[in-house]
């Protein structure tokens, strides 16, 4: 038997290690793809604990902050026990599933919203030696897979047989579209700064010291290199993901819910786990791509840690806009997106070019 | 009348001048306490209005009532200026038992519209001409009508479903059109209450607009008819706009009714009403603010909850004053029911730390609302509504003076102690949904004011003068047939009382003049042409009440 | 864009400062006004049955029956259907009928709401207030109780 290593890469990944911790690399084959099960089971668990912990409790907690409440404080210490609670409570509800829906998209949309998500983490390197896969076109593959999630919620919006979750299945696909091009346009700028796709690389040169001021070394992340290219890569991923001030595919004061209206019970928790994954996912991409992933005081081994303070940094940034700015109206906003965004994409993107192109 | 031409005011109509004006389309005189009557034949409608409106400047038709006799049917057409709502004539048209038929105001007001689908409505009146002569209160299967003397009220209403047009049926699969008909409401997070606008959608843009209401028809006139003047009517005005305006709209009924009864209120009692009521103005408003911020934003988010915040201070006073949060029942006719709570220095501390503290919060509120750019690329410019249609339309309140229209009763039409305190009104003329916001903040600063100066006098005020109610007999029975039509500036603007009243303890007829009604009623004009978030935008910025719309 | 960073600034030091101005209820109760009408509370020896707080009760919330020596009998008061106007009270001329603080009361059903004359003369104050005095400070004068505790069994 041949081990053919999938990646040429130095880096060690989670898999095998978990192969060699277990000894199921002896296995071949079988053992090294159910290290790979194992490991993907780790990762994917830790990602859904955290959408957990977001969705029924931090996200309440954090919004009742900007409005001056207290907010869930019953069950548990701080209310953390409402995460239990809310989970017995929606997963036990009726699926109440519209006449007119169209099957099996009607079902398989949700599926598709939270799965698109959680494989985008597959390449996320996450530090103390979590990261699951390292392929060459890593950037490429997580912008790939996150953008399957449009597909969803047009299902979603379809299938749903309900006019508003029609017009926001709509919005979504509109919002996507354009945002996407600036999206993977600004990741561009990043990836001349770093010369590769692969993920670790991309990691990598951001651990370099750009200026040390006496003491304090600032580390190259292109968030500091280039801060134009991470206000602009933030607010695409905003829309992206659909948060404020771009979540016009919801919107609930105007089209109730939009994709979601007719969803509910287990359906309603797989998109509503979906679209926090997914902004996760976007904090994710900008804290590696942007924020130098993992990177971090302190020793390696607990990159984890400084990865999840940025992911939820993120998260924070994204209720902190929904506290304070009103949503743009659909024309408005692919307005932005076509003549605003992608115009100033591509501006960055050729100035980054010709000075890397300089410097170089 | 004997007071001469040389000491009117220019524009001022004289009686004299009316009556030349109508000249023999008058068959006689019926006079109401509040304005001069006429009496014209049911064909002369449009003429004699066209007349009164460009002649004479009558270009406010405030209110229409619509009442049955036992010989005869009669619609009232109150009109006023917009200028000077003092100056008022009332119109009255009488029809037939047998054949009601009356020519429709609609081509001179456009707000005789939804005035003369109310009255057909509810009374039975038929009005020649009318452009869409649908029920607008009841549903369309509804048997009879209920203001009509020969009406049974204890036969069922029995509407199957299968006479009833099914809201969903028609729109689906119209292979013909490009259109998409979508019903927004009843059943939506920002109608307001139980609003269903019936929407035509072409991709995103709003292409027809037609407001259904009457989900929230509670009989109110009919109630109040069925109370007695001295007390039973005064808790229902609390249930028409039920947000926080309730002192405003219990005014509406004690000022038709002390008219009515001719009864003096004490100089006191008038300055605690008016700092209770520019209070309520002050929560209802913010209601306002923080509703609609919540249409623009998106979720319950900061500022609705700081604008909960502050409305809750203000109701805080007002439990004070009134023992209750919403629905006070505070006013009495001939005063208020209460003086201000012991220990007095307590209360006006109180209400002096919240009017201290208003301008940071005010503050606030700009930094946070109108001066984000979001915000104003959001609201400017959208929901259009020019002065002219708002007249037409008989726009009154924020939304009239947002539009430019110079008009407050406060001011123009004085009651209270409003003339005795120093305050401006507000005005702007954007016309937009920005604006109304705008305005409505502003006014806010306004009612401050008002109250600042209320609670001085109410301070220095000598304490064996505090005299609260006038001396009204327990049992009013005002002269039959006598008939008066007054408004005061709600929170929405001008809530109109028309009562007669028939020698009983009870009023004959009892109609409720909304503002919110007349607002609605321009929703169409206004967002026509304009994408889905804007007509929701737009009807949260006309902030109404469908307690008050449905009645 | 910066009133933009201006509301996002506002809303950041509301979380910051840490104050709240919603309550946990029940645990903290809220203050009411003396004034505050809440549920009724009946006092069977003051009434003298004369029925004018039925008289004036705007929607037939008080229901009184009497036998043929226009003795009271029964005293109904729905609760529910309450408007709480609070005009029973202001016309009941031995302050038989008051209107409490108490605004916690609960039904499984509306009926249970319909309190008799037993159940209203339960009526709890509401934290020890007694609405009598804060309300019409001089009236016990002309009820003949004086300076005297009113009982209200």
């Amino acid at each position: 038997m041949i081990e053919v290593p999938l990646q040429q890469s130095d880096t060690v990944l989670l898999p095998e290690r978990i192969g060699e911790l277990t000894g199921l690399d002896q296995f071949g084959m079988a053992g090294e793809l159910l290290a790979a099960f194992l490991a993907a089971f780790v990762v994917g668990n830790l990602m859904l604990a955290m959408t957990g912990v977001a969705g029924p409790w931090a996200k309440r907690k954090i919004t009742a902050a900007f409005t001056d409440r207290i907010a869930v404080n019953r069950l548990g210490p701080a209310g953390l026990l409402i995460i239990v609670a809310d989970s017995v409570r929606l997963l036990s509800k009726e699926i109440i599933i519209p006449e007119n829906a169209d099957r099996p998209a009607y079902d398989l949309a949700p599926i598709v919203v939270a799965s698109s998500a959680l494989l985008g983490f597959a390449v996320i390197p996450m530090g103390s030696g979590i990261h699951l896969a390292d392929p060459e076109v890593g950037l490429a593959f997580v912008f790939a897979v996150a953008g399957i999630a449009s597909i969803g919620l047009v299902m979603a919006g379809y299938a749903s047989a309900n006019k508003y979750s029609m017009l926001g299945g709509l919005r979504a696909v509109a919002q996507n579209v354009a945002y996407e091009i600036p999206l993977v346009i600004t990741g561009m700028s990043v990836v001349i700064f770093a010369g590769s796709l692969r993920m670790s690389e991309i990691v990598a040169v951001q651990q370099e010291t750009l200026v040390a001021l006496g003491p304090v070394a600032i580390p190259a992340w292109f968030a500091i290199v280039n801060p134009f290219a991470f206000v602009l890569f933030l607010l695409a991923n905003f829309a992206e993901v659909g948060r404020n001030p771009f979540d016009t595919p919801e919107a609930p004061t105007e089209i109730i819910a939009g994709y979601q209206t007719e969803y509910s019970s287990v359906y309603f928790v797989l998109i509503y786990l979906g679209e926090f994954l997914h902004i996760f996912l976007g904090g994710a991409i900008i804290a590696t791509i942007f924020l130098g992933g993992p990177d971090g005081p302190g020793p390696e081994s607990i990159g984890i840690v400084w990865f999840l303070v940025k992911i939820w940094g993120v998260f924070l940034l994204t209720q902190w806009l929904r506290s304070a700015v009103p949503r743009v109206r659909i024309d408005q906003l692919i307005e932005i997106g076509w003549k605003g965004l992608l115009v100033l994409a591509f501006a960055n993107l050729i100035l980054t070019a010709v000075i890397v192109g300089l410097i170089a | 009348m004997s007071t001469g031409l040389e000491k009117q005011t220019p524009g001022e109509v004289t009686e004299d001048e009316l009556e030349a004006l109508i000249g023999d389309r008058a068959l006689r005189r019926d006079d109401h306490l509040n304005a001069p009557g006429f009496v014209i034949r049911p064909d002369d409608v449009q003429d004699v209005l066209f007349d009164l409106r460009d002649e004479a400047g009558f270009d406010h038709l405030s209110c229409l009532t619509a009442q049955q006799y036992e010989d005869r049917y009669e619609s009232i057409y109150h009109l006023k200026k917009y200028d000077d709502p003092t100056q008022e004539v009332s119109v009255v048209v009488p029809t037939s038992t047998t054949e009601p038929v009356s020519q429709t105001a609609e081509p001179v007001f456009r707000t005789a519209d939804w005035h003369e689908r109310e009255a057909f409505d509810l009374v039975g009146i038929d009005y020649e001409g009318h452009p869409d002569p649908r029920r607008i209160l009841l549903p369309e299967t509804w048997q009879g009508h209920p203001l009509s003397l020969d009406y049974d009220q204890e036969k069922p209403q029995i509407v199957t479903l299968s006479e009833h047009a099914n809201p969903i049926q028609p729109d689906h699969h119209d292979e013909e059109s490009d259109t998409m008909f979508l019903n927004v409401g009843p059943h939506h997070p920002a109608t307001h209450g139980v609003l269903h606008v019936k929407t035509v959608l072409d991709g995103e843009t709003v292409v027809d607009v037609d407001p259904d209401i009457g989900y929230l028809h509670r009989c109110e006139e009919q109630m109040c008819q069925q109370g007695t003047y001295r007390h039973q009517i005064m808790p229902y005005p609390d249930r028409w706009d039920y947000v926080s305006a309730g002192l405003l709209n219990e005014w509406a009924y004690a000022r038709a009714a002390e008219d009515l009864a001719d009864i003096e209120v004490p100089e006191y009692a008038q300055i605690i009403r008016t700092m209770g009521a520019e209070l309520c103005r002050i929560a209802s408003h913010m209601l306002a603010l923080g509703t609609f911020c919540l249409d623009v934003y998106g979720d319950f988010t900061a500022v609705f909850q700081y604008a909960f915040r502050d409305r809750e201070v203000v109701q805080d006073i007002l439990e004070d004053l009134t023992g209750q949060r919403l629905m006070f029942n505070y006013f009495r006719l001939g005063g208020v029911a209460w003086d201000l709570p012991e220990p007095r220095e307590e209360f006006l501390e109180k209400t002096r730390d919240f009017l201290d503290e208003l301008p940071a919060k005010i503050d606030e509120y700009n930094d946070m609302v109108t001066s984000n750019e979001i915000f104003q690329v959001r609201c400017t410019d959208t929901g259009i509504l020019e002065p002219e249609v708002a007249k037409s339309y008989g726009c009154t309140g924020p939304v009239a003076r947002a539009s430019g229209v110079d008009y407050d009763l406060r001011r123009d039409d004085p009651y209270g102690y409003y003339e005795n305190l120093e305050w401006d009104v507000v005005t702007r003329d954007g016309c937009d949904n920005y604006a109304r916001v705008l305005c409505r903040m502003q006014e806010v600063e306004e009612s401050a004011k008002i109250i600042e100066q209320c609670l001085d006098l109410l301070e220095e005020w000598p304490e064996d003068e505090r005299n609260i109610q006038a001396n009204v007999p327990r049992t009013l029975k005002p002269d039959a047939d006598t008939e008066v039509y007054r408004a005061v500036e709600g929170a929405k603007g001008e809530l109109g009382i028309y009562i007669r009243s028939d020698g009983t303890d009870k009023p004959g007829r009892f109609k409720i003049r909304s503002p919110c009604y007349h607002n609605l009623s321009t929703l169409g004009v206004m967002t026509e042409g304009e994408y889905i978030p804007d007509l929701i935008a737009s009807l949260g910025s006309l902030d109404i009440v469908l307690g008050e719309v449905d009645r | 864009m910066i009133g933009l960073l201006k509301s996002m600034a506002t809303t950041m030091k509301h979380a910051l400062d840490g104050s709240t101005f919603t309550v946990e209820y029940p645990e903290t109760a809220p203050d009411v006004s003396p004034r505050f009408r809440g549920v009724h509370k009946f006092s069977q020896e003051r009434c003298i049955w004369c029925r004018q707080c039925e008289n004036v009760c705007p929607n037939d919330t008080i229901q009184i029956v009497m036998d043929d020596k226009r003795n009271g009998e029964q005293y109904n008061l729905h609760i529910g259907q309450c408007i709480y106007c609070r005009l029973c009270e202001e016309v009941c001329p031995v302050d038989a009928i008051l209107l409490t603080q108490n605004f916690e009361f609960t039904g499984d059903t509306k009926h249970d709401l319909v309190y008799n004359k037993e159940q209203l003369k339960a009526v709890p104050w509401y934290k020890d207030i007694d609405p009598l005095e804060s309300r019409e400070p001089d009236r016990g004068a002309w009820i003949g109780e004086g300076e005297g505790e009113v009982d209200y069994q």
